[in-house]
């Protein structure tokens, strides 16, 4: 795993301060904290942390299939995906996390869109 | 006026830690002061929904615990906002002028939750893919090790390489099967192989019974050493044990099977060099004169029986039946005498 962005970043430990910042900035909106009014945060953030390192390269990895079923029964549409996309660059960035990296993990949730917004069809 | 500056500072303190403080009277549970932080996480004692719910929840469990220690600990959570706080409260008794007081003392431990339970999955997760690789380390060692033996495996292992290495004294076993190729040519490959490897696993059983180590087939033939990398100083009746035991079991296996097998083997005495070729590919391999006898013996041998240079004699024939054979020239080696080697069992018989 050497020279992954995870491990540049300080792996798990550094990884899960982003994630904690992140739902700091995401509980505290007000157009997208509601989906998590009744959520097991803890697990949240243990799974997203696994999220985040697996795009980053490190050693976890979080299926689409698992992915799918964790946001079919929410309705997020493309402006908040947007906007909690956002907020992870902002968090990122707060932690030192490169232009170039930042944009390497935001590619990586970009391309599982498809999984986490709701399409009316 | 040190005593007013003092208290100002306390006052100040107590507003701005981040630790919740709230002081009750202990008779009727009124609030007499509370800080910032506690009302952020519990809201204003006076409208606040989650105390009078905290209170009835701590009651009895506090009230028992501050009876006999003058102190209690324990947790709440709750959910100012979105997310859910857990809240560890201390509670403590003091005397403020005259009056019997709570003092709670509230510290936000969310955080530290959320940190212990992403500690546990990882561990869970690191053990996890420990395990996987230590199966996956059984199971390359495993395969290293039909590749080689194993105390040639731990040179490998620790050096990465393995040096050739001669061994002077040494017994080979050479098995080739009459007839394969026009087997193999009239029956299905699946059945060939089967029968093979039916034969060869009992085969290897057999050696092991007798220290002798397996060192590769080759199609239909069987190769195996005694006395390396290990040494056994009964290497040559412990490859003729082998010769013997892999005969009988053909003739009783040939009783009630449907494919009848016959070998040829022969077996020889002397020196052989081990070591793994290959750098991609690895084979531990033997050659050498033992090796090369044995091989021109066993072509050289009638079906079910077991040919040996004469030199062997002495070190079996107190346990197996030798019959010399004579002098014949073999092909590369030179005229030579030899035996042929059975156990004793046949001569009773």
């Amino acid at each position: 795993m050497a020279g992954t962005t995870f491990e540049k970043y300080g792996g798990f430990g550094a990884v899960s301060k982003i994630v904690m910042d992140f739902y700091d900035l995401v509980l505290d909106s007000d157009s997208v904290g509601h989906h998590f009014d009744d959520i097991d945060m803890p697990r949240l953030m243990d799974h997203q942390t696994k999220f985040i390192s697996a795009l980053m390269g490190g050693p976890s990895s979080i299926s689409d299939e698992r992915l799918r079923m964790a946001h079919h029964k929410i309705s997020i549409t493309d402006a908040e995906f947007d906007e909690v996309a956002q907020m992870l660059v902002e968090v990122m960035q707060e932690h030192g996390v490169k232009a170039d990296d930042i944009a390497q993990v935001v590619a990586a949730v970009e391309d599982k869109r498809p999984l986490i917004v709701r399409r009316i069809t | 006026m040190t005593a007013i500056a003092l208290s100002t500072i306390n006052e100040h303190l107590l507003k701005s830690i981040g630790v919740g403080v709230a002081i009750l009277r202990y008779s009727d549970l009124s609030f007499q002061y509370y800080n910032a932080a506690f009302a952020e996480w519990f809201g204003d004692p006076a409208d606040s929904e989650a105390i009078p719910e905290i209170i009835e929840k701590l009651r009895e469990t506090a009230a028992e615990a501050l009876r006999e220690t003058g102190r209690y600990a324990g947790e709440v959570q709750v959910k100012p906002r979105r997310r859910t706080l857990i809240i560890s409260v201390a509670l403590s008794l003091a005397e403020i002028e005259g009056e019997k007081m709570l003092v709670a003392e509230c510290q936000n431990i969310t955080r530290m939750r959320e940190l212990e339970q992403m500690i546990e999955s990882y561990s869970s997760m690191v053990e996890r893919n420990t395990r996987e690789l230590e199966r996956e380390k059984e199971r390359v060692e495993k395969l290293l090790l039909n590749l080689m033996p194993r105390t040639v495996y731990e040179e490998f292992k620790t050096f990465g390489t393995v040096t050739p290495q001669l061994y002077r004294d040494v017994s080979v076993l050479m098995l080739d099967f009459v007839g394969f190729t026009s087997f193999a040519e009239t029956n299905d490959p699946t059945v060939t192989l089967s029968e093979l490897n039916d034969i060869f696993s009992t085969f290897d059983r057999i050696a092991e019974q007798f220290g002798v180590e397996r060192i590769k087939t080759l199609g239909d033939a069987y190769l195996a050493v005694c006395g390396m990398p290990e040494p056994a100083p009964d290497h040559a009746s412990a490859v003729a044990s082998c010769a013997v035991r892999f005969l009988r079991y053909l003739e009783r296996r040939n009783e009630s099977h449907q494919y009848k097998w016959q070998a040829r083997v022969g077996i020889a005495s002397g020196a052989a060099v081990g070591s793994v070729v290959g750098v991609q590919k690895y084979v531990y391999d033997v050659f050498g004169p033992a090796v090369n006898l044995a091989a021109r013996l066993q072509v050289f041998a009638h079906p079910m029986k077991i040919v040996a240079p004469v030199e062997m004699t002495y070190d079996l024939i107190d346990n197996f039946q030798v019959d010399e054979i004579g002098s014949y020239d073999i092909k590369g080696l030179g005229v030579k005498e030899l035996i042929n080697v059975s156990s004793t069992l046949t001569r009773v018989r």
